[in-house]
């Protein structure tokens, strides 16, 4: 795990991070396996990514038992511009059809 | 000159889940409920409550709850208190305790995976969400029965007592059991029953005055004004109590004869749409019913079917199908039977059920036998009396 920040680059580089965003953009809150599952890896995997993510305070989860639930840090402020360029994104999707 | 009209002014306010803003005679059983539940705008965390909501079909045991659900959580909201009420019915999730609980979970976490876990898990899943939301939840069981049915003792035990494991943290779950019959309770155990049976409120059947009340009352809220003749709702409130006051039946059949006048195009629900409608609801009515009646029968009722098909009536006076039977006795140059003899009928027509009757109100001078066709349609019955008795003519 580094210890300096990510850089944008380090964020949107990995497919698989951009496509977490995504889910959490869609659905609020996942937990790991239904995240694994729509991303088509294993567990494991899944789990590094979040990781990465989180330990950038761009996510957070909570545990329920055996349950561990992903969302997006509300309080973070690269999660808000995260979460701008999404939306954005997908207005210009919805403009373009 | 509008191309389609309609009776409705919005039909919604007669759908089975419309709660309205007030419930018409059940103002003592909504007292009761607060005060069962008055600590929640309180104390909250000092105790949880458990009540039984307990009367017939119809009598207004859901919709009471939800509106008492609705209330008590704008008034703790108001007094910054995180109230949830939880309307399940248990049926919908075929009695199972884990199922309830998965809906539970998911109406805090929507994504809340499907499987993985234990119902005894999804229960300190459901009591650590409140604890960190510092939320109470009043959840109604709506057919009780059916959880009792299918789980048991251990799981009304379990959802009754959740708080026994839990010394010194706040209370956080109280429940409204809903059932039609308070002896579902019997088959629980001991210790079970005697967790719930403490708070029974039992919601009696509603008289014809009652019914009356309640389908005038909807009726101003769904229909354009004087859409539904006073004849109509008086009609459908005897129906409904021969439903044993069953006012979701005379709603849907209010909903259903508006329905009929929209596809007859009249500009009011005549009683003959109550008519058509309920011999829609009910299967009709069986010919053999019908080919069991004597000829002089089969002639008063179509007597009776004939005058409720020329008026638009939904009661009439033993004179007044009298009058009907006379002519009809003249169509089939048959001699009419005396007064004691029609009497006679009526009361194996009423027996039967194909006709039914109810006593005059006020208005009227003295008290005499109105009567009605409770479950077909006026014209239904003249066209298959009228093929009965050519037949029998014929013969």
């Amino acid at each position: 795990m580094p210890n300096s920040p990510l850089q944008i680059e380090d964020i949107f580089s990995s497919k698989l991070r951009v496509k977490i965003l995504k889910i959490l953009w869609q659905l609020c809150e996942v937990n790991v396996s239904e995240i694994a599952r729509r991303l088509r890896v294993n567990h494991k995997t899944t789990i590094e990514h979040l990781k990465l993510l989180e330990a950038e305070g761009i996510i957070q989860h909570k545990t329920f038992g055996r349950i561990r639930l992903y969302r997006f840090n509300e309080a973070s402020p690269k999660t808000k511009a995260i979460q701008r360029f999404l939306e954005a994104w997908e207005l210009a999707e919805k403009g373009q059809k | 000159m509008p191309l389609y009209c309609s009776v409705f002014e919005d039909e919604t306010k007669l759908d089975i889940n419309y709660i309205p803003s007030k419930l018409l005679h059940r103002e003592s059983e909504t007292r009761f409920l607060q005060e069962f539940f008055s600590f929640l705008l309180r104390t909250p965390e000092k105790m949880a409550q458990r009540v039984i909501l307990t009367g017939d079909v119809g009598t207004g045991k859901t919709v009471l709850s939800q509106r008492f659900g609705i209330d008590i959580t704008r008034e703790a909201r108001q007094r910054e208190i995180n109230l949830h009420y939880i309307h399940v019915n248990c049926r919908e999730y075929r009695g199972s305790l884990f199922l309830i609980l998965q809906h539970l979970v998911s109406v805090f976490h929507p994504n809340f995976p499907k499987r993985g876990y234990s119902a005894e898990e999804l229960l300190s899943i459901i009591l650590q969400i409140l604890d960190e939301q510092n939320a109470y939840l009043l959840l109604a069981l709506d057919e009780f029965d059916s959880f009792i049915e299918r789980e048991g003792s251990e799981a009304v035990y379990k959802l009754s007592r959740l708080q026994e494991a839990r010394i010194g943290k706040s209370q956080r779950v109280s429940l409204i059991c809903i059932l039609k019959n308070i002896a579902a309770i019997e088959r629980l155990d001991a210790s079970t029953r005697s967790t719930l049976q403490s708070n029974v409120i039992r919601l009696e059947n509603y008289s014809k005055q009652q019914l009356v009340d309640i389908l005038n009352s909807r009726a101003a809220l769904a229909f354009k004004p004087l859409a539904v003749p006073e004849d109509t709702i008086s009609l459908i409130a005897d129906l409904a109590l021969c439903e044993n006051g069953n006012a979701r039946f005379g709603i849907e059949l209010l909903w259903r004869a508006g329905k009929y006048a929209d596809g007859e195009n009249l500009d009011s629900v005549i009683p003959e749409c109550v008519r058509k409608a309920v011999s829609s609801i009910y299967s009709l009515m069986q010919k053999s019913d019908l080919t069991r009646l004597n000829t002089h029968e089969k002639l008063f009722l179509l007597g009776i079917a004939r005058f409720f098909k020329e008026n638009e009536k939904a009661y009439a006076t033993l004179a007044e199908v009298e009058q009907a039977y006379a002519i009809v006795c003249e169509e089939f140059n048959t001699k009419p039977h005396t007064h004691t003899q029609l009497w006679k009928y009526l009361q194996t027509l009423s027996a039967i059920g194909i006709v039914k009757k109810s006593v005059s109100g006020t208005g009227s001078r003295g008290r005499s036998s109105l009567i009605y066709l409770p479950r077909i349609s006026a014209n239904e019955l003249e066209k298959e009396l009228t093929s009965m008795l050519e037949k029998e003519d014929a013969q």
